[in-house]
C-alpha cells in the first residue's frame, strides 16, 4: 500500500470519528493539485501528497478566520511542522486547534531542499530518511566556502538579479510581521530595483536568524533562482553549536537569544589584550 | 563635511587613499562617557568616526548595523555596559546574543567580520576607548573600502 492510500485512510478515519472539523491537504480533483480543506470523508479520495507545499501560513489564516471550536488537521512535512511550532511559539496560532499528520520526505526531496531534517517529530506516513548536510553539497559549497572576497563576488552577482518581488518574504511561513520593515523607506527604499543588496536581503535574512526552519520556501519562490536559504545556514549552525537549539523542534523552548546570559550562556568572543572586550567570565 | 572624513588629523591615509568611515553606537552610560573623556583629553584618534549615543546598547538592532553597511559605512562598533552591569535588566545580554548572530551572516555574504565590533564594558576610561578605536582602524585599513564594494555592484547593474 502506498503512502497516499495510508494518508487517505488516516484522514478519512479522523473525519469520520469527528475528531477534526477539517483537514488541510493537497487535492487533485482537476488534474492540478491545489490546497483544499477536506470536510467530509467522501472528498478525501482526491487527496495527494506531492508536490511539496507549505501549509503553515495557510493553516494560520484558516484557523484565524474560522469559528473558535473549529479544529484543523494538516497533512504536512517536517519543515511545515517546524514552521507551525514556530508560529505557535509566537502566539500566531492556537496549539489546541491544530492536529499535525506528519509525513516523512523521500531522499530525493531532501536532496532537492538541502534539508537536514526531512521528517516530522512523529512520522505518520512514510519512512524516515537521513538528512543532507548542506556543507557537503557542491552547489551550496560554492556559496558558503572559500575566500571572503570570492564569496562577496558570488553573492553580489546572485543578489544583483533580484527583481524585488517580495516573494521570499511572502512565501516564508514565519514572516508574519505587520507592518514589515522591508516596506519602510527608512530601511529599504521602495520602488528601487534591484533591491539594495545589503539592506534588503540581509535585513530579511537576519529577521529570521533564530526562526528559520530551513524549509526552502524562499529559494523555491524566487523567480530568478537566488539560493536565499543558504544565507540562513551559517546562523542556524551557530545556534546549534552554541545553544544546541534548532528552530521548530521543541515547542516548549523559546529562542535562546531572548534569554540572558545567566540562563543560556554563549561562548564569548575575546580579543587578546583588549581590556574587558566582550568578556563575560569575570562578570557572571 | 564629507571631505573631512577622507583624511584623518594625522594625515594618515589608507591604501585606498581615504580614512575608513565608522559609526560608533555608544550606550549613554558607558561607551559615551568613555568617548567624551577621550575627547576632553584630546586623545590622538583617527578622524572619520561618528559616535551616536543611545540609551542602551539593546536599542541597536542588527537592522541598524546592516543599514549602515548598505550606505557605504566601512565599519560599525556597538559599545555597551559591562555584561552584568546593564542598567536595564540585563538588556545588553540580549544584544550580545542577537548581534553575535550577525557575524556568521556577514561572513557568508563576504563582509569581513573585522568590520563589525561588539564590545561590552570597554570605554569607561578614555584610554580604553582610544585603544579600541585605534585598533579597529588598523584592522579596517587592511580591507578594501566598503563603498567600492557596493559601487562595483551598482556599476554592474549600470546605475550611478
Amino acid at each position: 500500500m502506498s503512502i497516499v492510500n495510508d494518508a487517505r485512510a488516516i484522514v478519512k478515519k479522523l473525519l469520520e470519528e469527528k475528531q477534526l472539523d477539517g483537514v488541510l491537504g493537497l487535492s487533485c480533483k482537476h488534474d492540478e493539485p491545489v490546497p483544499f480543506v477536506f470536510e467530509s470523508p467522501e472528498e478525501v479520495d482526491s487527496l495527494v501528497l506531492e508536490p511539496k507545499w507549505l501549509f503553515a501560513k495557510l493553516a494560520m489564516n484558516i484557523v484565524r478566520t474560522s469559528p473558535a471550536d473549529f479544529r484543523l488537521g494538516i497533512v504536512c512535512r517536517g519543515c511545515d511542522e517546524r514552521a507551525l511550532i514556530e508560529l505557535i511559539k509566537r502566539n500566531q496560532l492556537d496549539e489546541k486547534r491544530i492536529h499535525v499528520i506528519g509525513m516523512a520526505c523521500s531522499r530525493e526531496q531532501a536532496e532537492a531542499c538541502l534539508c537536514t531534517r526531512p521528517y516530522p517529530a512523529i512520522p505518520h506516513l512514510g519512512e524516515k530518511v537521513q538528512g543532507v548536510d548542506p556543507r557537503e553539497e557542491e552547489t551550496a559549497k560554492a556559496f558558503l566556502e572559500g575566500e571572503t572576497i570570492d564569496r562577496m563576488q558570488r553573492w553580489t552577482k546572485e543578489l544583483a538579479r533580484c527583481i524585488k518581488c517580495y516573494g521570499c518574504r511572502n512565501s516564508c511561513p514565519i514572516c508574519v510581521c505587520v507592518p514589515c520593515k522591508l516596506e519602510d523607506d527608512l530601511w529599504v527604499r521602495r520602488g528601487e530595483i534591484p533591491a539594495d543588496m545589503v539592506s534588503y536581503h540581509l535585513i530579511r535574512a537576519f529577521h529570521l536568524s533564530d526562526t528559520c526552519v530551513a524549509c526552502g520556501g524562499c529559494t523555491d519562490a524566487c523567480p530568478v533562482g537566488i539560493p536565499l536559504m543558504l544565507l540562513q545556514i551559517a546562523m542556524r549552525e551557530s545556534l546549534a553549536k552554541e545553544y544546541e537549539y534548532e528552530a521548530g523542534t521543541d515547542p516548549g523552548r523559546l529562542s535562546p537569544v531572548l534569554s540572558d546570559l545567566f540562563v543560556e550562556p554563549c561562548e564569548v568572543y575575546e580579543e587578546p589584550g583588549w581590556p574587558d572586550s566582550f568578556k563575560v567570565s569575570d562578570e557572571t | 563635511m564629507m571631505k573631512d572624513l577622507k583624511q584623518d588629523s594625522n594625515g594618515v591615509k589608507s591604501e585606498a587613499g581615504n580614512t575608513p568611515r565608522v559609526i560608533v553606537f555608544a550606550c549613554k552610560w558607558c561607551g559615551l562617557i568613555g568617548a567624551d573623556a577621550a575627547g576632553r583629553k584630546h586623545a590622538q584618534l583617527p578622524a572619520g568616526f561618528r559616535v551616536i549615543p543611545v540609551e542602551c546598547a539593546s536599542r541597536i538592532e542588527a537592522d541598524a548595523v546592516i543599514r549602515a553597511f548598505s550606505s557605504g559605512i566601512d565599519g560599525v562598533i556597538v559599545l555597551g555596559c559591562h555584561l552584568g552591569g546593564c542598567r536595564f535588566n540585563a538588556a545588553n545580554h540580549r544584544t550580545a546574543k542577537k548581534l553575535k548572530l550577525l557575524y556568521p551572516l556577514l561572513e557568508t555574504v563576504g563582509i569581513d567580520s573585522k568590520r563589525f565590533l561588539l564590545s561590552f564594558g570597554t570605554a569607561h576610561e578614555h584610554h580604553q576607548f582610544e585603544d579600541l578605536i585605534n585598533r579597529f582602524y588598523q584592522g579596517l585599513q587592511r580591507l578594501a573600502p566598503m563603498d567600492a564594494w557596493s559601487g562595483s555592484y551598482l556599476s554592474e547593474m549600470g546605475q550611478r
